[in-house]
């Protein structure tokens, strides 16, 4: 006979827990699969419920922003470079401008990027031009907000003499609170005096200044040494104390654009760049030569190298893909990625090499997966036009977007997190939802809930327009293979369609 | 360049490598990397992610030393086209096993075997004794007091035959005279929650998803009640109920009345989900299969029927009885799972169904005594209450494990008290709560059904059903349906033309080139040889299929066969010359390998 104790099931005093029981038989637990699923199907309603992906809008430019730089090394200061020649550097933290340089170059920036020097205080920021063939090094204590040093602050020297006496530079910008002893501090403080920190960025003057006679499309810095590379006719290899590019590098004779260049993150010396040539070419710093080069269908317009897969480069397509390409071998794409309606303006990888983030002509935003060919998630709003370059934040929280209507967009990477501090219990409550969505994310409602996203009229038209297109071109190689002869029109592989030719 | 080449390790040697060996490629390839004292090789470690240990080295073969196989992924898996989508289902598939392994093995820990093996009553069957010999005063006599003040019999007169309903935990006790006596209580502590007089006919009544609230079937319509016995709902839609059943995980109560029509009403949201004309007029009996949320209804003519909500007609139609079915109930036990079904019927027969097939019954028996009512316990004992006594069977004899007589009373409505071995029965002088030992299932899940379950659980735990409310779509026959692969639609020949070749699936692509894609992929050896001479011996021949396609089809089969057995001056003469050309080649292939020596002199014209 069964006979339970009371003392077993009851809680031994008014404040102790009720005690649990188990038994995980599986008859004991009728309906599993239906009530996980319906659980899984909450879970999914539960992450769109919470997508709120747009946390902020940078703003202070009097024209579009083309081009973004963040500092890689901390986590909350980006660069964004205007139509008009201004460059801002934006604090993500304190959303606010930390200086505006209003004429940086004549005609538009083409492209932005910040030294290597391993203090933050002597970073500087390089700034090229695409009309005036100008590159500018900017070095101020405006980019290190916090900067105790007042003195050399107020003296207004911005140069290397400045940074020599800032042994109590603090590290990031963006961890700091807003204290009150920053409060009077002039300039550089936390509580930014707008009229001061206009003054401070129209009084600048560049460090240094590297002159050509072509404009530049785009410009990047070596990881470690003092040595930037630029993209104009050619790629040239500059060094920073030179006035003149160290070396030219160009494949064969080819004098053709140079849309980006971009240096790898592990071996640092190499670098790839796409041009208007329809090519994606690479480079060896140390050999001085480009090594190889692939064209492809349509012309690439962005490129970005993967953090921790030293071989996997991605190139963002005028024909409105992505490729990420192992460069081993070059003679199809690894994986295409596709879902844009508009070519594809700027990538970047998350720091952990796993996801990137595009943007595109079409005027969304959209996050993938480094092995899934749909995206993960789309952004979009009403307000943000054309966007022109994109950038994910050192610590993957966040994405930027630098658009035609002249705001740096804030991102959440993952459109449902939650901000701020979450506790233990959250946190498993959450991984538990996303386990379940990703267990049943294929089956039924699971998937049309997980999967929908609603996206603006035009695009959505665009497509399927674009979707009725491929279909019935498609379709219509179909039938003309069916009607010719055996084995005259064989159909080609969708990674080796876009591709040309390899040349060495 | 090729440093980083290097350093990024090889590339996959399934695919050719092109590049031509250069000269610098001799030189060092890379340098090693001093981590602390020890030197590391940047390329070993560039592959680490893409290799994978020997299952042999798995931790299943190292610390227990046995001889168990790794996990594997099911076969099926296999027919997956994608490669990656293939990878991710392999690796739920073992992790699902896997899981499913360790539950086993915890649950073995967990609730640790009774001593005494089921729990039961043992006899020494060579003595001449037998369990079903052994009476209630004994049984009181040898368990203990806690378990002896179980065994009660609540007395009422002139009231009508009592139904009986435990809630899901088996805390509580609903009990409804056919005459309008209607009272819930708690039978553990003894406490009353509602005693009321409805002064009606009462036909049926059910505890909804927790002892707070019960419906009732009176003589007109369901009502729901309170704990406290206050009347909540007058369900009109419900006319004039005959039986009641309660889908808990769906919140779906569900009646039949004398019309024949089944209704499925919401009851988290007051809602009339579906009403379905049986076509089979009153239905003699209903119960459901808790583990799969099926209706079953048994009939006056021996029809039972399987419903859901999502389908107008039954589910399962068949023929279980001579004469009306009297009785069903489903067997939640561990080895069935929901799988078997009894049914009584007034022919006393009694007859055991698996829902897996129910072309014929697993086995069947019949009782002297009219069984009336049904019920399984928790741990698969079948009771059969009929008159003068209810009759216990365990395992697949057909002797009973125990007999509980109720002189001059019919067992109305009997129910086994979930997680207890008590069997209530319902007759027309009370209720009785007598003692079956070994028939309950002794370990509860907290999180399902909680003996011991405190208000703030409760709370919890209605809360948290409705938030995991299935809904009624989900109901299927077959539970494990969800989350299933699809099958391939069946199409019809204009869909399946309309398409082109390449908006076709992928298996249909390989069918159309005459791949087997099944047999393929599964890894047997296909049908390649297709022509008449590469038959195999072992296979047998497959036989031609006779289609009816087309106009006169039959005619011009006729007329081929016809055609075969002509023999004519032409057909001969043909015959006649292949014979002797492949005589001729013989013969000169003889003489080329020297087995004939033409003769050549003069004589040769002699032959």
């Amino acid at each position: 006979m069964i006979s339970r104790s009371l003392d077993d099931h009851l809680p031994s005093s008014s404040s102790a827990p009720h005690p649990i029981q188990r038994n995980l038989a599986p008859h004991l637990h009728p309906f599993s699969k239906p009530r996980e699923y319906t659980r899984a199907l909450t879970a999914a309603k539960m992450d769109r419920m919470f997508a709120k992906p747009f946390v902020d809008a940078l703003g202070g430019h009097q024209d579009g922003v083309y081009c973004l730089a963040k500092d890689p090394r901390r986590v909350a200061v980006v660069a964004g470079g205007g139509g008009d020649g201004e460059v801002i550097v934006h604090s993500i933290s304190l959303r606010r401008p930390l200086l505006k340089i209003p004429d940086a170059h004549r005609g538009m920036v083409g492209g932005l990027t910040w030294t290597a020097e391993a203090r933050d205080g002597r970073r500087g920021l390089l700034s090229a031009g695409k009309l005036d063939g100008t590159i500018k090094l900017w070095r101020s204590e405006a980019f290190t907000p916090g900067m105790r040093d007042k003195a050399a602050f107020e003296g207004n020297e911005f140069g290397v003499g400045a940074s020599e006496s800032g042994q109590e530079i603090l590290d990031t910008a963006g961890a700091l609170g807003e204290g009150e002893d920053y409060d009077e501090e002039e300039g550089g403080g936390l509580a930014i005096d707008s009229g001061k920190r206009d003054r401070l960025g129209r009084d600048l003057e560049p460090t240094m200044t590297y002159n050509s006679k072509t404009g530049f499309n785009a410009i990047d810095h070596h990881r470690t040494d003092a040595t930037f590379a630029t993209a104009s006719n050619s790629v040239q290899i500059w060094d920073e104390q030179r006035t003149a590019p160290v070396s030219t590098l160009v494949f064969g004779g080819s004098s053709e654009t140079v849309t980006s260049v971009r240096f790898n993150q592990s071996e640092t010396s190499v670098l790839a760049s796409v041009g208007g040539d329809r090519t994606m070419c690479l480079y060896d710093v140390r050999t001085g030569k480009a090594e190889r080069r692939v064209m492809m269908q349509f012309r690439a317009n962005c490129l970005s190298w993967c953090p921790t897969l030293p071989t996997v480069l991605l190139l963002g397509s005028e024909d409105h893909n992505l490729y990420t390409f192992d460069i081993r071998n070059l003679e199809t794409p690894s994986q295409i990625y596709k879902g844009h309606v508009g070519g594809v303006m700027g990538c970047d990888w998350s720091p952990t090499g796993e996801e990137f983030v595009s943007g595109s002509y079409d005027r969304t935003v959209r996050l993938w997966k480094r092995d899934a060919g749909k995206s993960r998630d789309v952004y979009h709003t009403k307000r943000m036009q054309r966007v022109f370059d994109v950038t994910y934040t050192p610590t993957a929280d966040f994405v930027l977007t630098a658009s035609d209507d002249g705001n740096v967009r804030i991102w959440k990477s993952n459109a449902s997190a939650k901000l701020g501090p979450v506790s233990g219990k959250e946190r498993s409550a959450i991984e538990y939802r996303q386990a379940l969505i990703e267990k049943w994310g294929a089956a039924g409602d699971v998937r049309s809930v997980h999967d929908r996203r609603h996206v603006p009229g035009s695009i959505h038209n665009a497509v399927k327009l674009k979707r009725d297109m491929v279909e019935a071109a498609k379709v219509k190689e179909e039938r003309r293979r069916k009607h010719s002869r055996a084995g005259r029109e064989k159909p080609k592989a969708e990674r080796k369609k876009v591709m040309i030719a390899e040349q060495k | 360049m090729d440093a980083l080449l290097a350093s990024a390790g090889p590339l996959n040697p399934g695919k050719k490598r092109r590049m031509k060996p250069s000269a610098r490629s001799t030189a060092p390839a890379h340098k090693n990397t001093q981590y602390g004292d020890e030197k590391i090789d940047p390329s070993l470690y560039s592959i680490l992610d893409n290799t994978r240990t020997p299952s042999a080295f798995g931790t299943n073969n190292l610390a227990s030393g046995s001889a168990e196989p790794a996990l594997q992924a099911n076969k099926i898996v296999a027919r997956i086209g994608d490669k990656k989508l293939r990878a991710r289902v392999a690796r739920t598939d073992v992790s699902n096993k896997r899981a499913q392994k360790e539950r086993a093995e915890v649950n073995e820990w967990l609730n640790a075997p009774m001593a005494g093996g089921l729990g039961g009553i043992e006899v020494d069957e060579d003595q001449g004794e037998r369990t079903w010999r052994v009476g209630q005063e004994e049984i009181v006599k040898e368990v203990g007091v806690a378990s002896g003040s179980k065994r009660f019999d609540l007395k009422f007169e002139d009231m009508g035959s009592y139904k009986v309903d435990y809630t899901r935990n088996g805390r509580h006790i609903a009990i409804a005279s056919s005459k309008g006596h209607v009272a819930t209580f708690d039978w553990q502590a003894g406490r009353l929650h509602s005693e009321i007089q409805l002064r009606e006919s009462v036909r049926a009544i059910k505890f909804l998803q927790s002892e707070s609230f019960y419906a009732v079937a009176q003589k007109k319509y369901v009502f729901v009640y309170d704990q406290n016995g206050v009347e909540l709902h007058k369900l009109k839609q419900h006319m004039d109920p005959t039986h009641l059943e309660y889908l808990p995980y769906h919140y779906l109560l569900t009646s039949v009345g004398h019309a024949g029509w089944l209704k499925y009403h919401d009851v988290s949201t007051g809602v009339m989900l579906t009403q379905i004309p049986t076509h089979l007029g009153s239905p003699s009996t209903m119960a459901q299969n808790s583990h799969s949320g099926i209706i079953h209804l048994g009939h006056s003519n021996g029809t039972m029927t399987l419903w859901s909500p999502n389908q107008t007609s039954a589910h399962v139609k068949l023929l279980a009885h001579r004469g009306p079915v009297v009785a069903i109930a489903s067997d939640p036990s561990e080895s069935s799972a929901g799988r078997y079904t009894a049914t009584a019927g007034l022919d006393g027969q009694i007859k055991i169904w698996d829902g897996r097939m129910w072309g014929k019954e697993l086995r069947s028996f019949s009782m002297r005594n009219n069984p009336i009512s049904l019920s399984y316990s928790g741990r698969g004992m079948l009771a059969v209450g009929g008159k003068s006594g209810v009759s216990v069977f365990r395992d697949e004899t057909t002797t009973p494990y125990l007999t509980l007589p109720l002189p001059s009373l019919s067992a109305d409505s009997i129910k086994f008290c979930p997680f207890d071995d008590i069997l209530a029965v319902g007759h027309a002088r009370g209720i009785s709560s007598l003692l079956v030992p070994g028939s309950g299932e002794a370990n509860f899940d907290s999180a399902e059904a909680d003996v011991f379950e405190s208000h703030t659980r409760r709370r919890e735990r209605e809360v948290r059903g409705v938030l995991e409310k299935i809904r009624p779509e989900l109901i299927t026959m077959d539970t494990e349906y969800l989350g299933k692969v699809r099958e391939e639609q069946p199409q019809s020949y204009a869909e399946k033309e309309a398409r082109s070749y390449r908006q076709k699936g992928r298996m249909e692509r390989l069918r159309e080139g005459g791949v087997d894609p099944e047999g393929d992929l599964a890894g047997r050896e296909s049908s390649e040889d297709d022509d008449e001479g590469g038959k195999g011996g072992d296979e047998p021949e497959k036989k031609k299929k006779k289609k009816m396609r087309g106009k006169g089809k039959s005619m011009a089969r006729y007329l081929e066969k016809k055609k075969k057995n002509v023999v004519d001056n032409t057909t001969i003469a043909l015959r006649q010359k292949v014979a002797s050309q492949a005589r001729a080649e013989e013969e000169k292939r003889k003489i080329a390998n020297g087995e004939i020596v033409k003769e050549s002199g003069a004589l040769a014209r002699f032959g």
